[in-house]
């Protein structure tokens, strides 16, 4: 009778019941409005299927961003990768084609580059006029640290051509239809850099998946669209590779043109490196805060520069004051910035950020519109209330 | 009389502009999702001219779209550039699962 009374205990019965509870929640998380993306903590979703998400701003605040917070831009469905069975193939201008393990990639001298990967169309969602594409707000961007071979060993371990002017790069994934396939190309010189990697660690973990396991090729100072994920074939090539996602995707025009207007494909160039940003992580859009000491803070980065210097305004651009960068000074790699604000009075005030970096630019007040809304970099700006209103 | 005729004609026309709606969103399922979700479509807000221009490129991609312009009508009606842009929904917790 004891036992059959300690059954019901509550302590009992709760330990028994968990496993379906915490059934019961997941699958109200599903059928929910909300999804969950395996392997990753709550992100800002635009797309479920295949995973497009931002990272929310409140994450950036360390130098690295954590894997499973870590922005999604994928075109395809990702590929099932059977890691035992995959080969990297390198072919094209090359003395000896290779098809190599991930044993084998392993075993070759291993380097480690912090750096900033950012999606093409960061900050879509500012342009005006609205151009199609996902909307993303800030925060289609993170900071790594990438490991694996270099591409240029793998290159020289093939006896590759290096007066070619290309390298093409194709990932496991395919298109649903007649979606075209994902590959890019970049010129040889970009891909001998000795930061260009073939990573296969992620912030010291084994790549993960969602983000091109086992081998995503790192492109340092690039837009995002260059890291081809789920690698399977290097080509070196004499001519740069002209599929949809070369040409007249990701591309930009030559000359700036109006907003709105519609460029002729003739008229664009293929994107390579990334503008002068920074972005304001705290506050928040629209923040009410208490009167006192507000920190702002954020990060910044500048493409294949480092970044300098990055100023905060505190009252609509009219007076700049510097923050305080406290990462080191690298290429490729972002810095954290904060700014130590005491309000003179209460009320609204636009807050601004906005960075320099090593080569002299300067982030602009209004970014070149271009029809597909890449590279947005203007100045930031947040909107905040600090103390009670009247 | 006349005010029944009006009520009538109100709600045959209320009812044919929810077929059309219904009619959209059926050929919507049927063409896109295939190949992505639709929160990729429902995100966004266009002008007629761009939801076309986005439509020509996905029948290019190997879309099969039934009845075009109910396509094109629904879009533009339900997230065309008049409105605002949806903020983003937080997904749940997935960082304990493969």
């Amino acid at each position: 009778m004891a036992d059959f009374l300690d059954l019901f205990s509550r302590r009992r019965w709760l330990r028994a019941a968990a496993p379906l509870v915490a059934a019961l929640a997941s699958a109200r998380a599903q059928v929910g409005n909300s999804l969950v993306i395996p392997g990753k903590r709550p992100l800002l979703v635009h797309n479920d299927f295949p995973e497009d998400a931002e990272t929310p701003l409140a994450h950036f605040r360390t130098w690295l961003t954590p894997n499973d917070v870590f922005f999604l831009r994928q075109h395809l469905p990702r590929p099932e990768v059977d890691t035992s069975a995959w080969r990297l193939q390198v072919t094209g201008k090359v003395t000896r084609e290779l098809r190599l393990s991930l044993d084998e990639l392993r075993k070759l001298p291993r380097h480690t580059v912090p750096a900033t990967l950012e999606c093409t169309g960061n900050g879509r969602g500012f342009f005006r006029p609205r151009v199609s594409g996902i909307q993303w707000g800030r925060g289609a961007i993170g900071n790594a640290e990438w490991s694996g071979p270099r591409l240029s060993d793998v290159l020289k371990l093939a006896g590759a051509d290096l007066r070619a002017p290309m390298v093409e790069f194709d990932g496991a994934d395919r298109g649903v239809a007649a979606t075209p396939d994902f590959i890019r190309s970049m010129p040889t010189s970009k891909g001998l850099h000795p930061a260009t990697l073939l990573a296969l660690d992620m912030n010291g973990q084994p790549m993960p998946e969602l983000h091109g396991a086992p081998c995503r090729l790192i492109v340092p100072g690039w837009d995002g669209t260059s890291w081809v994920k789920w690698l399977v074939r290097i080509s070196v090539t004499e001519r740069p590779h002209d599929g949809f996602y070369m040409n007249p995707a990701y591309r930009i025009p030559k000359y700036p043109v109006p907003p709105g207007a519609s460029a002729p494909p003739s008229s664009l160039e293929v994107i390579e490196g990334m503008p002068v940003k920074s972005i304001i992580a705290a506050p928040l859009e629209d923040a009410r805060l208490p009167f006192g000491p507000v920190r702002v803070s954020g990060v910044a980065w500048a493409g294949e520069q480092a970044v300098e210097q990055v100023e905060v305004s505190v009252d609509g651009g009219s007076r700049w004051s510097n923050a305080t960068l406290s990462s080191p000074k690298l290429p490729f790699a972002w810095r954290l910035w904060e700014f130590e604000w005491k309000p003179a009075e209460r009320g609204y005030y636009t807050v601004m950020s906005r960075a320099r970096d090593s080569a002299g630019r300067v982030q602009p007040i209004q970014p070149s519109w271009n029809p597909s809304g890449y590279l947005w970099n203007g100045i930031d700006r947040v909107g905040v209330t600090v103390g009670e209103r009247g | 009389m006349r005010v029944l005729f009006y009520g009538v004609a109100l709600a045959g026309g209320l009812l044919a502009a929810e077929d059309a709606a219904g009619a959209g969103r059926k050929i919507e399922q049927q063409s896109c999702i295939q190949c992505h979700g639709l929160r990729l479509v429902h995100s966004q807000r266009l002008s007629r001219q761009a939801w076309n221009r986005e439509i020509d490129k996905m029948i290019r991609w190997g879309a099969v779209v039934r009845d075009r312009e109910a396509l094109l009508e629904y879009l533009t009606t339900n997230f065309g550039d008049d409105k605002p842009v949806p903020a983003p929904e937080l997904s749940a917790d997935g960082s304990g699962r493969k």
